[in-house]
């Protein structure tokens, strides 16, 4: 017995033994920060400039879990053949941002930040207090200005103004917005088999969505029609709010003009009305009774099911739904913009959110030698220059993308064998960029739904109005992230609607609202607003 | 006894049971290691800790953090909410494993014992994501349970929005998950216990189930003793993504316990001192709770942790 | 064997019709994993797979078994658990034994202090910290090392400890056995059911984690199993996917299905071994002997 011990223990040394060292010749290749440089680049074309030496830097920008990219990687070699940069990141779990904050975080305190990266959540603000980011105010234009150039003046001044060091500096990077995305999304189709002109007004939205429900427009004999609905937490149903004009973007309420003052939308009179009201239409069953109860898979699924009549999304996105509802229903649909419908007592009043400047996208280590910040420099510098974006978003041949009859095709996402990518198009793209994007994809047969999306995406431009909030600054909420999380807002807004509470709680909300941090957050906002704008 | 007579008798101790210490000197470290000396990091519960200044360079705000939590408008709410479901996890929670053991026991044929032991603690390996998302599949329109309500002619309900069904489907999920897997140290203690005392019961005429109640459950009872202590010591803690996953903003007024509500305000605004102040709060009244037992138990059973 | 009563027969047929039940409902999630795992992706993004496949397909299995990183995280699990394990059991019974005894001084205050570490839980950064002093960021050694001792696994063993008749002991101290003799040839080959079960905890727990080794490593190719397979939990984005979608039969759905089953089957397939020390009567004849 004894015996049999021993032998366990000095088997669990053997093999501790053996792992220490395997480990210790495998424990070099970790994902390095400040890498020494290397001249990978075939591109050299025997210079030894410094200039065309390729620095490698890391760089950490939200994987939603595509393959890491390491030193001589495909992926690594790609973009430093196209960006002179070498370009490495490891995988970081995002899990909704809060894993990677704290992986984050963790780097910081162990004093190994990334030279690029994704600020989250805010604490852009923090690091540029603590001097841990990068004053890029003067450095983009001499380094960067490519980015210091796509990116509008007004855009920059913003920046500035929200200067978390109060110095007007700019320290990150943001995304800009140069249209707008979201829409509400409805069913032609349906009107056409019912008869039915594209509502306008709300009554006749309301008819609309009664004539769903009643008259079977998906032709299956059953009543299992939703007219429309949303998803958790009372987002993604923008289209019930807007027509009250309320600032809402993706479903979070946002900051405008109420009463001549920069207010809260959530607690405008506005909002009461427009609760009233979606109130009355889930009490009518014209609204997904689950509604709160739905993710974006569980939501999508009941609109690719060939059920839901109208919904609030993405207008380029109406492809992805066209497809589902062709393979799964056999249907060839019409997904169309639904005007912002007139309520009453707010006619003209209505409009789709829309806001010009982004969220911080990129900051840059001030904890890094002068070599390495000028790469990290560059590296900014050549994501923004648009006639690269197309090479980038075809990514690398064999893993992105494949080349068929001399064109380039992409192949599909497969995250197993992609590696991770940057997508400056997104953070600054424009429409016609996209149009192209999404027209690049479409074969012959499947071609109607990407013009569909395209003709969607084009024509929700005219209902679309820039806020009083956009560029509000994050840190209005410091030391209240209740009111960030609009944590209340969303209590109260779901109970209302499913009618637990009667319409009445509304100004209990409201009271609670400003008594709870509420009321230091609004007086924050309009000094802002005041200095800003 | 004074000072230098317990010093000295220590030392005689260790001389005289060298071994006892030299098997503890691994345990002692490691747990020096990997939980003291991180746990000295607690101090920043009364700092306002920062990731670029350290823990030696954060400023000192005593209870500042303790402060604002029992100010915070949703404390009583937060607070109320974990020790109700706290108490039905160490009440209902607590004993469903011990009655499935028994239970469990009392199968005969090996076979459907393992199987049935298997699949019972299967879901133990799933996580709270996919339970909850079944759970909202179930009691979804189109569901099983509103499918049996209809077959009784009931109009369909969706329980995941009502407060009154919270705290069940969290003690009913909390079994679905875990009570199979909290059979297996109860199972490990009955096989351990003398087949003869059994078989001198059965001799004196006992039924199976006076065998359950007079052997069994007696010589099961310092298990079921020390399990009870450790549940109450992490009393505060009603798993995180148990309650997270089942969670919707139409069930916060039940629902919302402390661990949610440090997620939101803490750890997503990576709030660290905040929320090590939290959890700091709720280790300190597991662990009166503990000592307070642990006090119960030796007097009413002899037997406790210390 | 005594036979039963009939009002006993009757309890006993109840008892397992209602285990039969609440077992049936307890592989039900496991089952409905199953079901999405071989369902194709069309019928799962339209929400119609419940407890049978749709569409049956074996292309998401096929998929996640000829990813080679894939194997090499299952490899690396099943070296770190097996390691782990029997490191963890060896070191927790040389901690545990010692509790004991009475005789031993600073028992009362080391269970004090196990119990303290499972109630206070050292903050992220610091933990972080220290790991890192100690030489185990990006070492392949912190899948099991962290792991070592658990004060709940700990509490455990030595409950069961007490539980081993004295005179089996005393009558080997009478024999002149020290205390290693005594744990390692008495107390531990009577402690099987005890090994398997904290075997069993340690196992699952060094093969489930996913805390550490988010932090720690930061290696793909050491990546254990539970992180690589969160690798196919994409958070839902909200960026239509560009690309021909129509030509893959699965999606990120179908694929966590299938790794979280591909997970679970090792345990499975351990358990029923280990559930042979679950016997009754392993102690018999211990006493006479």
């Amino acid at each position: 017995m004894f015996r049999r011990k021993t032998l366990l223990v000095m088997m669990c040394l053997v093999i501790v033994v053996g792992l220490i060292a395997a480990c210790s010749s495998n424990s070099s290749n970790s994902s390095s920060k400040n890498a020494t440089s290397s001249n990978g680049s075939s591109n050299t074309s025997g210079q030894t400039d410094a200039a065309d030496k390729i620095v490698d830097i890391e760089v950490w920008n939200g994987n939603t879990g595509f393959k890491a990219v390491e030193k001589g990687s495909p992926m690594y070699n790609f973009l430093a053949e196209l960006l002179g940069v070498g370009f490495i990141s490891p995988y970081v779990e995002w899990n909704g941002g809060t894993d990677y904050l704290n992986a984050l975080n963790a780097r910081i305190a162990a004093g190994e930040m990334p030279n690029v990266f994704l600020p989250y959540n805010g604490n852009e603000a923090e690091l540029a207090r603590n001097g841990a980011i990068a004053d890029l105010t003067d450095l983009l234009p001499l380094y960067a200005p490519k980015l210091w150039e796509l990116i509008p003046e007004e855009v920059w001044n913003i920046v500035k103004a929200n200067d978390p060091t109060g110095q007007g500096r700019i320290y990150w990077v943001p995304g800009i917005k140069s249209y707008e995305k979201t829409t509400g999304l409805i069913r032609k189709d349906w009107l056409d088999a019912l008869g039915l002109e594209m509502p306008t007004t709300q009554e006749e939205y309301v008819n609309v969505l009664r004539a769903f429900k009643e008259q079977d427009p998906n032709g299956n004999g059953v009543a299992d029609e939703i007219p429309t609905g949303g998803r958790e937490n009372a987002r993604w149903m923008d289209h019930l709010f807007n027509q009250y004009g309320i600032a809402m973007v993706e479903g979070f309420p946002d900051w405008d003009i109420y009463d001549g003052e920069l207010t809260f939308s959530a607690v405008s009179s506005n909002m009461k009305d427009a609760l009233a009201f979606i109130a009355q239409l889930y009490k009518e069953g014209l609204m997904d009774q689950e509604t709160f109860l739905n993710d974006k898979a569980t939501w999508d699924g009941k609109i690719d099911s060939n059920l839901v009549g109208n919904y609030f999304h993405w207008g380029q996105g109406a492809y992805e739904h066209l497809e589902k509802l062709e393979l799964g229903s056999g249907v060839k649909a019409e997904i169309t913009v639904l005007p912002v419908i007139e309520a009453p007592g707010y006619e003209g009043k209505g409009f789709i959110t829309t806001k010009q400047l982004g969220n911080p996208e990129w900051v840059v280590s001030a904890q890094q030698d002068e070599e390495h910040l000028i790469a990290s420099l560059k590296f900014l510098n050549e994501i923004a220059d648009e006639s690269k974006w197309y090479d980038i978003y075809m990514g690398v041949e064999g893993m992105h993308h494949e080349v068929v009859d001399g064109k380039k095709v992409k192949l599909p996402e497969d995250k197993s064998t992609q590696q991770n990518s940057v997508s400056p198009f997104y953070q600054w793209g424009s429409m016609e960029f996209q149009e192209q994007m999404l027209l690049d994809s479409a074969s012959e047969e499947n071609k109607w739904r990407y013009d569909q999306s395209v003709q969607n995406m084009k024509e929700l431009q005219q209902y679309v109005k820039v806020i009083a909030g956009d560029g509000l600054p994050s840190s209005i909420y410091d030391g209240y992230p209740d009111i960030k999380n609009n944590t209340l807002w969303y209590e109260y807004a779901t109970k209302i609607i499913i009618g637990t509470y009667s319409i009445d709680k509304f100004d209990e909300f409201v009271e609670k609202w400003y008594k709870s941090g509420g009321n230091v957050v609004t007086e924050r906002a309009r000094e802002w607003y005041a200095k800003v704008k | 006894m004074n000072k230098e007579t317990s010093s000295k008798g220590l030392l005689s101790n260790v001389r005289r049971y060298w071994p006892l210490y030299i098997m503890s000197i691994p345990g002692i470290v490691f747990f020096i290691i990997f939980k003291f000396i991180p746990m000295g990091g607690t101090v920043i519960a009364f700092q306002e800790y920062s990731v670029f200044k350290g823990i030696l360079h954060s400023e000192w705000v005593g209870f500042k953090n303790f402060e604002i939590l029992f100010r915070s408008p949703d404390f009583y709410r937060i607070f109320t909410n974990t020790l109700i479901l706290g108490f039905l996890k160490i009440t209902i929670m607590f004993a469903v494993p011990i009655i499935l053991a028994l239970l469990l026991n009392e199968i005969r044929r090996a076979v459907l014992k393992k199987t049935i032991q298997t699949a019972l603690y299967i879901p133990h390996f799933l996580s709270w994501v996919i339970i909850a998302g079944i759970t909202f599949e179930i009691f979804s329109l189109s569901g099983i349970f509103n499918t049996i309500r209809e077959w009784f002619g009931l109009d369909p309900v969706l329980l995941m929005q009502q407060e009154s069904a919270f705290r069940w489907i969290y003690v009913f999920t909390g079994i679905w998950r875990d009570a199979g897997w909290g059979t297996i140290v109860y199972l490990a203690a009955i096989s351990s216990i003398d087949a003869q005392i059994y078989e001198a019961a059965v001799i004196d005429g006992a039924s199976r189930f006076k065998q359950m109640v007079y052997i069994t459950l007696p010589l099961l009872l310092p298990t079921i003793l020390v399990l009870f202590l450790l549940e109450v010591g992490n009393f505060m803690e009603l798993g995180f993504d148990h309650v997270y996953t089942l969670l919707t903003p139409m069930t916060y007024s039940v629902g919302d316990i402390i661990d949610t509500y440090v997620y939101r305000t803490g750890i997503q605004e990576a709030r660290y001192s905040y929320a090590t102040a939290i959890g700091l709060f709720q280790a300190i009244i597991g662990f009166i709770l503990v000592m307070i037992f642990n006090k119960l138990s030796n007097k009413v059973s002899g037997e406790g942790l210390w | 064997m005594v036979s039963l009563s009939f009002g006993e027969k009757v309890m006993h047929s109840i008892i397992i019709i209602f285990l039969i039940i609440v077992g049936a409902i307890a592989i039900a999630p496991l089952i409905s994993v199953l079901a999405v795992s071989f369902s194709s992706r069309l019928p799962v993004e339209l929400n119609e797979v419940t407890l049978w496949p749709k569409a049956f397909t074996l292309d998401s299995w096929s998929y996640i078994l000829s990813r080679s990183d894939l194997w090499r995280s299952f490899a690396v699990t099943v070296c770190a658990t097996l390691i782990g394990t029997a490191l963890s059991l060896l070191i927790t019974a040389l901690t545990a034994y010692p509790l004991t005894k009475p005789e031993f001084k600073i028992r009362s205050i080391l269970m004090i202090a196990i119990v303290i570490t499972m109630v206070f839980k050292a903050p992220l950064i610091p933990y972080f910290l220290t790991v890192k002093a100690v030489g185990l960021y990006n070492n392949p050694m912190v899948l099991f090392v962290p792991h070592i001792l658990t004060a709940f696994n700990l509490i455990i063993m030595r409950t069961f400890f007490l539980q081993v008749p004295v005179e089996l002991e005393e009558a080997a101290v009478v024999e002149g056995a020290g205390y290693f003799r005594r744990l390692f040839s008495l107390v531990l080959p009577l402690s099987k059911a005890l090994l398997a079960t904290l075997g069993l905890f340690y196992g699952v727990a060094i093969w489930n984690q996913f805390q550490h080794p988010l932090l720690f490593v930061t290696d793909p190719d050491w990546f254990p199993l539970q992180l690589k397979i969160r690798q196919f939990i994409t958070n839902d984005n909200e960026l239509p996917i560009i690309g021909s979608i129509a030509e893959l039969n699965y999606n990120s759905r179908t694929l966590r299905s299938v790794a979280i089953a591909f997970s679970i089957f090792p345990i499975i397939m351990v358990y029923p071994y280990l559930q042979k020390y679950f016997v009754k009567g392993a102690l018999l004849g211990s006493v006479k002997g």
